[in-house]
């Protein structure tokens, strides 16, 4: 499965936005939707955005993604997670990034095991740092120790058990070679009215 | 269906300075958590991240437990015609129940479930609609209304009333509740009357309530204040979870020990758990078999003579306590002239009890421990921890319907006789009570018209007629169906939605006339043939009730559309505020019945608004749990309406029953029932006594004649025969069903219509034991097919004669029962956490209810349906699209800490 599927099926807010934005939502649709079903994501791509304003807004905030370099590869060993931060260094940018042996949703490498997410629990900011669970195949982000929410790291931070009303974000990872790249976010992390804030230089 | 996906966004609009704030509580569970709704114009400027720029007063990134915005919990609403914003987030500044502002899923995603045309709510009713050759049209309300209240009128003149059949929630509100129970108890008069969850107008716990427990006795606070907490039937973390979060888990934290019954281990037992044996023990108990464990664990106490001696000796009664009607008193009449109580009644109190529990072979431990598959050891354990080995404790017993959905008669009594002996029942922290399910809502508007029902027990008194066995048999020829599906809702759906085929759809009345006159006779001439019309009132078309056989759909408006009243499981009645416009010509149910009411000639239906609903009600709310008619007093001596009352109340409201003190003007509020701590002089200082306040004995004591409480004999026999037939035949398993958390009281309303569930959980699912899924070749995301030709249903109304006429093998032996199949499709979800040997799955999937797999037969003494207990056979059909992609659903255990 490539990009150049969705590429070619893009909707007209796509058309609509610049470059590294066009890109961006391309990349999300095809992380979305990876695996099984990644043929239907032309026809969802029309329902991103259900409000016309908020389409606006959401192409101005995929715009502005950093592209930012969290690792590499070859330091990264299995189920053994690294703490970043993304999309910028301030309040509640913490993110955990693994390579969880195993098939993830949104994983890249030739495995496609190397996933991010963010650190803080979704329903109230409780701290998932060193949360990180493998139990046989499944791999886990939690409990929270505020309220117990789990999340499943191989399918886009879906909660499995819990409170939160929302996946754990995660961040969209690139390789270029040994390099490891954070180019995105899907899902609002906790505790911001939006991911890319001007002031958030204090941590 | 609107297309429904969830895709994440990344950014939420903060609530501006100019924001308008009103407070509100979740729709959902029984919790009902506090909300604030800030509500702004389209247009008008959105807050900013800093204290000064927003209405929280608080600077953004927040920390964790602070005030946020998920994108989830922002819409765009009609608010006196104009478009506005809307955030739903909980409220950081209550001071009950949800302290700190937690929430739920469920609560957490209301925000979505206000109508928006943009987002799978498009689909709300709103306009009243009337099936005209085949296909449901939209018409104006005197339309709709004049067509059903003359052919109801018709159909109670021609056929009776019991033929006119109300099936309605029991919670929505209690504007609506008392309206329709004023309608269809005191007007139509009718005995064809139930709620949604049961066939007929039944108690849901018979041995609390003939013990003389209160379901809704305890508050929140009791369920962390005990030193044993023994939970009976669900994982308040899946179902209550505020109740866990904020009040069980801190007290696990503290050393409270816990002591559960539940088949599978969730997240919130998996917690308890991990705390060790030494604090928690976990009975994975056989399905149904909660009575048999119960008798065990009081034997053990009485053996050792470990009981409560004082409570026992000042709060059990003797055995001519409880002769004068079943304990209740002789004005009592309808317990006077029930006539199974010898099958329960102790005679010589606590020692009479004591002497049963020992003379009963199947409460010995051993034998115990093999019919419910249980160690030993454990129910040892869990005797000597209840009582302190008879040093005193603080223990508690709360139960859900787990336990009382699987035998309801046997398993209340058993807790109730337990908790007694254990002195737990009317003392802070030492309390019984149901956790809860949907929030009450309840209001008397009418009492049942028991006489008039054809349904009796052995003996001579009736019972309640059974809505279902009544409409199987034919009698139905009018089915007024009020939120809920009715078919999906109870169990054997599938043969009870062939018989609502048979009636509507197959009856050659159907109306294909634009003529309103012609409309009503066509529908006339469907009754008189022995068909049945149905009217349904909904917020949205279900299917099959409103979409397939409804001949009148009428639009109601909902939560936040307009003002309501409710209680939650402690009692704490709130408002639920207006925030938004109804849509379309959507109007209350209070409203629409009044329409129905005036049509057919009924008076004192001319209300004008919500308040003056619920201010009639207040009256009919005396005496009982949520008593809110002082709320009344004191608001009209304040120059108040009763909702402009409440409003002052915000999201801490206040419990019922509410006392007024005419000498100090103060309004309070009762913490729990059966407060023995609480003494007369106390109640005086309240004004308990002081004109219209009126709160009968439940307040220091319990509901019964000597305000005591009756222990009672739990016979196992009224129940094993039905067990040993159910357990699981060849490659049979049990099969369960419940709700779960991201789900759980959301089904009724709008579940399938917020993007972030069903992604998670997009169809029907079942939970299947590993060793069980490896022997049929089963693994998760495989599509299966659940199904059984053992499923049995009661197939006629019938009157009891002989003492065992309603015991499952008497019915069964004189052909009352016949055997039904039944089949319903899944994705399997490999499930550690589970019992081997039994399956479970969601409580109810409307296009795939698992109900049709659970037996359509009753407890032979309250009559209620056993829910939670059945037997499928599974196998693989398939695999699902859901097996292999990343999008939707998660196998991942649900007892990872």
């Amino acid at each position: 499965m490539s990009e150049s599927v969705t590429i070619g099926k893009k909707s007209r807010e796509d058309q609509t936005a610049g470059e590294h934005g066009k890109c961006m939502l391309n990349r999300r649709q095809f992380l979305m939707y990876s695996g099984a079903t990644a043929a239907t994501a032309s026809t969802v791509s029309l329902t991103l955005f259900p409000g016309t304003a908020k389409a606006a807004q959401a192409k101005a905030r995929v715009v502005g993604y950093p592209r930012k370099l969290v690792g590499k590869l070859s330091e990264m060993k299995d189920n053994v997670p690294a703490v970043i931060n993304y999309p910028d260094d301030g309040k509640n940018s913490m993110a955990t990034m693994v390579k969880t042996g195993v098939k993830c949703g949104g994983g890249v490498g030739a495995q496609r095991d190397l996933v991010a997410f963010s650190a803080l629990c979704t329903h109230q900011g409780g701290p998932l740092l060193g949360r990180y669970r493998v139990v046989d195949e499944h791999r886990i982000m939690g409990s929270c120790p505020l309220h117990l929410s789990t999340y499943d790291v191989t399918r886009h931070g879906i909660i499995i058990s819990g409170q939160a009303y929302e996946s754990l974000p995660q961040v969209l990872l690139e390789l270029d070679g040994d390099d490891i790249y954070a180019v995105g976010m899907m899902g609002l992390i906790y505790g911001r009215n939006q991911n890319l804030m001007s002031d958030t230089t204090e941590s | 269906m609107a297309t429904n996906y969830y895709l994440p966004e990344d950014s939420a609009p903060l609530p501006p300075k100019h924001a308008d704030v009103l407070t509100t509580a979740c729709d959902y569970c029984i919790v009902a958590c506090g909300y604030k709704v800030y509500r702004w114009p389209v247009g008008s400027g959105d807050g900013g991240p800093m204290a000064s720029e927003n209405a929280f007063n608080q600077d953004f990134p927040a920390s964790a437990l602070q005030n946020w915005v998920a994108p989830a919990q922002h819409n765009v609403v009609i608010h006196n015609g104009r478009p506005h914003n809307v955030i739903v987030v909980p409220d950081k500044d209550t001071e009950a129940v949800n302290k700190n502002g937690d929430s739920s899923m469920r609560g957490g995603l209301l925000a979505a479930k206000c109508y928006n045309p943009k987002t799978p709510t498009r689909d709300r009713l709103t306009n009243p609609l009337v099936r005209i050759n085949g296909t449901l049209q939209p018409v104006s309300w005197d339309f709709a209304l004049d067509i059903a209240a003359e052919v109801g009128r018709y159909v109670i003149k021609n056929h009776g009333a019991n033929a006119y059949s109300v099936k309605t929630f029991s919670y929505q509100y209690l504007e609506n509740t008392y309206a329709i129970k004023k309608y269809a108890r005191r007007n139509v008069n009718t005995a064809s009357f139930t709620f949604h969850d049961t066939p007929s107008d039944v108690t849901s716990t018979p041995g609390f309530r003939d013990a003389g427990f209160d379901n809704f006795g305890p508050s929140y606070d009791d369920w962390g204040d005990a030193d044993v907490l023994q939970i009976h039937g669900t994982d308040p973390y899946e179902t209550k979870t505020i109740i866990y979060t904020q009040f069980i888990k801190p007290a696990i934290e503290r050393g409270m020990k816990t002591i559960w019954l539940n088949p599978r281990e969730t997240a919130g037992i998996a917690y308890a758990n991990s705390k060790g044996p030494d604090q928690t023990i976990h009975f994975q108990l056989t399905l149904g078999t909660d009575t048999v464990l119960m008798g065990a664990i009081a034997r053990v106490i009485c053996e050792n003579g470990w009981e409560d001696s004082d409570w026992v000796k000042n709060w059990v009664n003797s055995k001519w306590e409880t002769s004068s009607g079943f304990g209740q008193g002789t004005r009592n009449t309808p317990w006077q002239w029930r006539t199974t109580w010898g099958m329960f009644q102790v005679k010589g109190g606590f020692k009479g009890y004591s002497k049963w529990v020992q003379s009963k072979d199947e409460y010995k431990v051993e034998n115990a421990a093999k019919i419910c598959d249980v160690p030993a050891a454990d129910i040892i354990k869990a005797a000597e921890w209840l009582t302190n080995k008879g040093k005193g404790t603080k223990a508690s017993f709360g139960i859900e319907k787990g336990y009382y959905w699987s035998n309801n008669t046997g398993n209340t009594n058993a807790v109730s006789s337990l908790a007694t002996i254990c002195g737990a029942g009317g003392r802070p922290g030492q309390v019984v009570g149901r956790f809860g399910g949907h929030q009450r809502g309840g209001a008397g508007g009418g009492s049942y018209p028991r006489n008039k029902s054809p349904e009796k027990r052995p003996g001579r008194r009736r019972r309640s007629l059974d809505t279902d066995r009544y409409l199987i048999s034919g009698h139905t020829r009018f089915a007024h169906v009020i939120g809920t599906t009715w078919i999906q809702a109870m169990t054997g759906s599938q043969s009870l939605y062939s018989k609502f085929h048979e009636l509507v759809l197959a009856n050659p009345n159907q109306v294909n006339s634009y003529d309103k006159q012609e409309i009503i006779e066509t529908l006339k001439r469907r009754a008189d043939s022995g068909g049945m019309v149905v009217i349904n009132q909904d917020i949205y078309l279900r299917d099959p009730i409103g979409a397939r056989f409804a001949d009148v759909i009428f639009p109601a408006a909902t939560w936040g559309e307009t003002d309501f009243t409710r209680s939650n499981g402690e009692r704490r009645l709130r408002i639920y505020n207006q925030f938004y416009d109804a849509p379309g010509q959507a109007k209350p149910d209070w409203w629409i019945i009044a329409g129905m009411a005036s049509r057919m000639g009924y008076e004192g239906f001319d209300w004008k608004n919500a308040n003056e609903v619920a201010e009639e009600s207040s009256r009919s709310s005396r005496g009982n749990r949520k008593a809110y008619h002082m709320v009344k007093v004191a608001a009209h001596r304040e120059g108040k309406t009763f909702h402009e009352k409440m409003r002052e109340f915000g999201t801490t409201g206040i419990q019922g029953p509410t006392v007024y003190n005419y000498k100090t003007g103060e309004l309070t509020g009762t913490k729990r029932l059966h407060d023995t701590t609480i003494t007369e002089e106390m109640c005086e200082k309240r004004g308990v006594y002081q004109g219209a306040n009126m709160t009968n004995k439940k307040m220091t004591h319990f509901n019964s004649q000597t305000g005591k409480v009756n222990i009672q004999k739990h016979p196992w026999k009224l129940f094993s025969d039905f067990h040993e037939w159910l357990s699981p035949k060849g490659d049979e398993l049990w099969f369960s069903n419940g709700r779960i958390n991201e789900i759980w009281q959301s089904g009724f309303d709008d579940v399938e219509r917020r993007p972030y569930v069903t992604q998670r959980w997009p169809e029907n699912w079942v939970e299947i034991h590993p060793d069980d899924a490896k022997a049929r070749g089963i693994e998760s995301g495989d599509q299966v097919m659940l199904y059984s030709d053992r499923v049995v249903e009661s197939k006629d109304t019938i009157l009891g004669v002989h003492g065992d006429d309603f015991q499952f093998s008497t019915l069964m032996k004189n052909g009352h029962l016949k055997f039904t199949k039944a089949a319903v499709t899944a994705v399997a979800v490999i499930a550690p956490h589970l019992k081997k040997g039994m399956m479970y799955g969601n409580m109810l999937d409307m296009r795939q209810p698992n109900n049709s797999l659970q037996n359509r037969v009753v407890d032979q003494i309250s009559g209620n349906y056993n829910y939670k207990m059945g037997v499928a056979k599974v196998k693989k059909i398939g695999e699902s699209q859901y097996k292999k992609e990343f999008r939707s659903m998660s196998w991942a255990p649900r007892n990872v800490i």
